[in-house]
């Protein structure tokens, strides 16, 4: 126990005195502020986008007296021209939309990847909507048909269910995926360096010379590890709520969003954030002690930072729920049942399910570090 | 003390064309060592000093044969073994960001040293060395010589029955071989069994009681340097070994 322990001591100091070390540890954490209140501005100037920002919209034809005042009341700045005018009034951004028509058919040309040209063909599809009621009425009346009994013939009242903010919601949910991220690469450069650096600098062989048992090695640097990404979880969980709390009162678009973790809640993400760093810091651990160089073990771990980050963000992006399968999935479970947990979906089968597989999977991790390091292939892998 | 049986090494490894071949490093290894002795292991580069050494200090494992040290073996009690052993070689590295107090400090933890004495035991061979004024210093920040000396202090503070040095002077300029050179008397003295490797043969017959000549894996001679020179019928371990492997042309 007492050699696990100087190990540990040894691989922190390590760390500590490392400045690459640090920085690997701790550049992700503070790049999540810049991160959320970027996008929460973002989102808030695409929310209160002015209409006079978006309302110039070209048009084909003449229009009658009567369509130039419905679009008055829908506050549209009609622009004539050819359509080839238009077009190219479009490219330069000096109309957002354009409306052409062919006898009683209309096209709106627009493109729903920007999104003042998204706004302003919603602009022009109310102002058809209100023209064509505006005809439809005429033409009732014309024939001494009580417009009003017609045209709401029926009554349609809409209750929407989401009362979830979406929006703040999808910036609450790529946090935590920052916050995998974070860990990972708090565990990737001390993992690499602690190995097959350690390896490379040919400190590993007098390390192997002292009475220490390859199982102290391992679980000494393991904790280190551990201990390193862990405390990037934590700083990374802590810097993400203070960010969203600054972002709740700058911003308006957290207005029915509630923010406030339970003390329950909280415990049981930093126990997850500890399962991840378990689970990352053994498996950068066993990639790691494989290659020979510093060079060659980051090559072979970059791709682990991506399979932290990607599948997250694909299960994130379709809604996936958690289900059993998914609780032992290892890199997607951890953040499933976080964000199940802040949308109060909790299922505690599922923490139970996470919490039994990833102690299983870290058994195996550590039982083939610790049997690569009693063998001298570990040294002398040529 | 040391107690070397039989002990044969293979190599296994993927040449060019991707096929597996097997190379013999060490074959037929006997010999004893005991205490207040100072053992030479010599021979040319590739002969297989390393590997032997390597053996003895457990960080290799034997393909075939035993090692007994003090009658326990590396499978039965490793760390007891690696308790009495230090191990020196002329690529051993230090750890660069921390002081050569700290390392100090961190060997003599490993070795499970007590606090108190591992401070007395510091001290003591820190004054030995003249290693004061850079002590405290970062071991990166240190010249060879100094790093040297910080890697002799480290072998000391577990004050081994065995040292095991490979090629410790390899390289070093004349000063700091001279520092390797006096440790290894000193610490006979102290009644210490040494095993030194090297292929600079004067060094050898200046200061080794035994030499075990090695040549391609294999023993080729041993006894004191001057058995040898007898034997062969030459004035130095240099000649010796030439007419040993009769002429330059054969090795």
């Amino acid at each position: 126990m007492s050699n696990i322990l100087n190990i540990f001591k040894k691989e922190i100091r390590d760390i500590l005195r490392d400045k690459k070390s640090l920085t690997m540890m701790f550049i992700i954490p503070f790049m999540i502020p810049l991160i959320i209140i970027g996008i929460s501005y973002l989102f808030e100037y695409q929310m209160n986008l002015g209409i006079e920002t978006y309302n110039k919209i070209g048009v084909t034809f003449k229009l009658s007296d009567r369509e130039e005042e419905i679009a008055k009341k829908n506050e549209i700045n009609f622009v004539y021209g050819n359509e080839k005018e238009l077009k190219k009034k479009y490219n330069h951004e000096e109309i957002y939309a354009y409306l052409s028509k062919e006898g009683n058919k209309y096209t709106i040309y627009y493109n729903n990847q920007k999104d003042k040209s998204s706004l302003a063909a919603n602009l022009i599809n109310k102002y058809l909507e209100d023209y064509k009621i505006n005809l439809q009425k005429e033409t009732l009346e014309n024939n001494n048909i009580n417009s009003q009994e017609v045209l709401n013939i029926i009554e349609i009242e809409t209750v929407n269910f989401q009362k979830e903010n979406f929006l703040a919601n999808y910036i609450i949910g790529y946090t935590f995926i920052f916050i995998i991220t974070a860990i990972t690469t708090a565990a990737i450069y001390p993992a690499t360096d602690s190995t097959a650096g350690e390896k490379e600098r040919g400190t590993l062989e007098t390390l192997l010379t002292f009475p220490i048992k390859s199982k102290d090695i391992i679980l000494g640097k393991y904790l280190a590890i551990v201990s390193s990404s862990f405390i990037a979880g934590l700083v990374s969980l802590i810097i993400s709520l203070i960010s969203l709390i600054i972002c709740q009162n700058i911003t308006s678009i957290y207005e029915t969003t509630n923010l406030i973790i339970s003390g329950k809640n909280i415990f049981i993400i930093i126990f997850i954030i500890f399962m991840y760093a378990l689970f990352i810091s053994g498996l950068a651990i066993a990639v790691a002690s494989r290659c020979k160089t510093f060079k060659e073990a980051q090559s072979a771990l970059t791709p682990l930072t991506f399979i932290a980050m990607f599948p997250n963000i694909i299960i994130f992006t379709m809604q996936v729920k958690c289900t059993p399968i998914l609780a032992i999935t290892p890199f997607i479970n951890y953040n499933l049942i976080i964000i199940d947990l802040v949308s109060g979906n909790i299922n505690y089968i599922y923490v139970i399910l996470m919490f039994v597989s990833t102690i299983i999977y870290i058994s195996f991790i550590i039982n083939y570090i610790i049997k690569q390091y009693q063998s001298e292939k570990i040294l002398f892998i040529n | 003390m040391i107690e070397v049986k039989n002990l044969q090494k293979v190599f296994e490894r993927t040449n060019e064309n991707n096929v597996e071949e097997k190379f013999l490093a060490l074959d037929n290894i006997n010999f004893k060592a005991k205490s207040n002795e100072i053992i030479g292991i010599l021979g040319p580069n590739g002969a297989g000093k390393t590997t032997l050494l390597r053996i003895i200090a457990g960080i290799m494992k034997p393909s075939k044969g035993t090692i007994n040290i003090n009658n326990l073996t590396y499978q039965t009690a490793e760390i007891k073994i690696k308790k009495g052993i230090a191990f020196l070689s002329g690529n051993t590295k230090l750890y660069k960001n921390i002081s050569a107090y700290e390392l100090l400090k961190m060997c003599g933890e490993f070795y499970n040293v007590p606090k108190e004495k591992l401070k007395n035991r510091i001290e003591k061979i820190v004054k030995v060395l003249n290693m004061q004024t850079f002590l405290n210093n970062r071991i990166g920040n240190l010249s060879t010589g100094q790093a040297q000396k910080v890697n002799i202090a480290r072998c000391l503070v577990a004050d081994p029955k065995i040292y095991i040095l490979d090629e410790a002077t390899n390289g070093l300029d004349i000063i700091s071989s001279q520092i390797i050179l006096n440790f290894i008397k000193a610490e006979k003295k102290r009644h210490k069994c040494i095993l030194y490797s090297t292929h600079y043969m004067e060094e050898a017959e200046n200061i080794c009681d035994r030499v075990i000549l090695i040549n391609k894996g294999k023993i080729i001679a041993s006894g004191s340097p001057k058995d040898i020179k007898l034997q062969t019928k030459t004035s130095n371990l240099r000649d010796a070994f030439f007419s040993l492997l009769g002429g330059v042309d054969n090795e």
